[in-house]
């Protein structure tokens, strides 16, 4: 029998662009055990293609720090995946 | 670990920048120089009349990221205070969305640190602008800040 994986649940928030097009500013996931920021952005790119053509220029951020897609997501974790900034 | 000095000031506001006071918080009797950089909405954008704009931001990890360029100005010149103030929510031409000020002893340190004060905020904090005209509104394009390289996961 396979053994299922942990679920961990964390906060996904959205801002700018990627906010408008997800149609809110936050959310709560469950993700397995094991995961990354990546996988969560393909989850999110799978429910809203448009987001795809937006990865390359998106910086994935875990708990306010900029993170690398490849970094795994823990309990309890803020992600968000951040449009270029445009401050100042 | 950097000390960061408790009298640098930065802040995210909801209400227009009142400039003056930013100005006068930095400044001290053991300096000679104040250097600050104004940035306000300009009337146009790539040509299209501007009519307004709205600033949003992470604002928990913008002011992180802010007290970040604190700590890097600090170590990297002769300075003596920082403030940096960005404003968000709607604005219209003319109003100040982000107010720097440095002070220092001599005038070099405090140019040399207001310059990167802005280059850095505008690369690395999660704030965003949208730009509204007569036709519709986009988000400006902005910068993509580095991307950091893989961490070690701290031991759970």
């Amino acid at each position: 029998m396979p053994t299922v994986a942990p679920k961990l649940r964390v906060k996904v928030i959205f801002f700018g662009r990627i906010r408008e097009l997800v149609g809110r500013s936050e959310e709560l996931e469950e993700v397995v055990e094991g995961a990354t920021l990546a996988d969560l952005f393909d989850r999110y790119a799978a429910k809203y293609p448009q987001l795809a053509g937006f990865r390359s220029s998106l910086v994935a951020s875990r708990n306010q720090e900029f993170a690398a897609w490849e970094t795994r997501v823990a309990a309890g974790d803020d992600i968000a995946f951040l449009p270029p900034v445009s401050g100042g | 670990m950097i000390h960061l000095p408790t009298d640098d000031r930065f802040e995210l506001l909801h209400r227009p920048i009142d400039v003056e006071s930013v100005m006068q918080h930095v400044r001290a009797d053991q300096d000679g120089a104040i250097v600050s950089f104004d940035g306000f909405v300009r009337n146009e954008s790539h040509g299209r009349p501007t009519l307004h704009l709205e600033y949003e931001a992470y604002e928990s990890m913008a002011l992180t990221k802010m007290r970040e360029i604190g700590v890097q100005v600090h170590e990297s010149f002769a300075i003596h205070r920082l403030a940096m103030v960005h404003r968000l929510g709607r604005l219209e031409v003319g109003d100040t969305s982000v107010f720097i000020a440095v002070s220092a002893p001599h005038r070099a340190a405090a140019f040399d640190a207001c310059r990167f004060a802005i280059d850095t905020l505008k690369k690395t904090v999660p704030i965003w602008k949208k730009e509204f005209f007569a036709d519709g509104a986009v988000w400006a394009d902005g910068e993509i800040p580095p991307a950091p390289p893989v961490r070690a996961e701290p031991a759970s």
